[in-house]
């Protein structure tokens, strides 16, 4: 199965590989992992906490190029947005963009949850309720 | 059983034994079974047979190999029984990998990239290697406390049969028990990774 040039592209340029240090406050930590592939991708955001905007991401991912160029783009994307915009990147809107193939699909959902894990950390460290987990409650 | 003279076999593994769906299983009984069975299914009996009995001893041959495989094997017989009673569909894998192994998982795999990268160099592998030796035997142990679990649940199903437990009660097993071998494979895929690097 050929991988479309997107994922090529930030296969071999991934932006943002690396990490910030995890006891900054300001900084928000995810880890996610999928069984079916043993894929690991663990994501950082440095999120300003006046503004609620994400000022730095990096992440760094052990997997399959798909989950790399979907983890790759997801710290693209939410770069210079704030938590609650980068709360709502949908895994299909990676989907799309990356062009990914049906057997990808979980590599996409995996950085959705890589990101909402990394705000959710950095929400936890201020102190705040997830309002996510509030709104599924009713 | 209504087994007529022809080698026909249905149902699945379990019944094929005369075994009900039970994951303790006594081996030697079950070898036991399975050459009595073969004996009476082998395609040699049936050269003058019509071809239609042929062909039903030759099927009935290959089922009886692969339940005899699955039911010798005390993981493989875990997955099919949670196959069987509809717990663990093909293609449909929503799992969870283990949040609390994580972090070693990706400590694990920030190592072998190290070993990947000191091997291309040429580098000095020793202190790199007794690392990941120490992490592999980390996850060896983890490998065997997920076994000595599945083996609890494994009892727990059994107990639940004999019981005649009700629907939900055995569900709430298999959930557990499709748990562990999620972890099971989870554990056991990486340390075949790290094995494969330390050769």
């Amino acid at each position: 199965m050929a991988y479309s040039d997107k994922v090529v592209d930030h296969y071999n340029n991934p932006r943002n590989v690396g990490s910030l240090p995890k006891e900054d406050p300001n900084v928000g930590t995810g880890l996610v992992g999928a069984p079916e592939c043993g894929d690991v991708m663990k994501l950082q955001m440095k999120i300003n906490p006046d503004t609620n905007v994400i000022e730095e991401a990096k992440f760094k991912t052990f997997g399959c190029g798909s989950a790399i160029a979907s983890s790759s783009l997801a710290t693209e994307w939410v770069k210079g947005k704030t938590v609650e915009e980068a709360l709502s990147i949908k895994n299909t809107d990676i989907v799309r963009e990356l062009s990914l193939p049906p057997v990808k699909i979980h590599c996409s959902v995996l950085a959705e949850d890589a990101i909402k894990a990394a705000i959710g950390d950095w929400k936890k460290k201020h102190g705040v309720e997830v309002p996510v987990a509030e709104k599924a409650a009713h | 059983m209504s087994a007529p003279s022809t080698a026909s076999v249905k149902g699945d593994h379990f019944s094929l034994f005369g075994l009900s769906r039970k994951l303790w299983i006594e081996m030697s009984a079950l070898e036991k079974k399975f050459l009595e069975l073969s004996w009476k299914l082998h395609p040699d009996k049936f050269v003058n047979a019509s071809a239609e009995e042929q062909e039903t001893s030759l099927k009935g041959s290959s089922q009886l190999n692969d339940a005899y495989r699955v039911l010798r094997d005390p993981v493989a017989r875990v997955e099919y029984l949670l196959e069987i009673e509809g717990m663990r569909k093909e293609g449909e894998h929503k799992q969870q990998a283990p949040p609390e192994l994580l972090e070693e998982v990706f400590e694990l795999n920030e190592s072998l990239d190290e070993l990947r990268e000191a091997k291309a160099s040429g580098r000095d592998l020793g202190a790199l290697k007794s690392r990941l030796e120490s992490e592999e035997k980390n996850f060896q142990e983890k490998l065997g406390e997920v076994d000595a679990q599945l083996q609890e649940a494994a009892r727990q199903w059994d107990a639940a049969i004999d019981a005649k437990a009700g629907d939900s009660d055995r569900k709430a097993i298999m959930v557990r028990l499709n748990e562990m071998l999620n972890r099971r494979s989870y554990i056991r895929n990486l340390v075949t990774n790290v094995q494969k690097e330390l050769q």
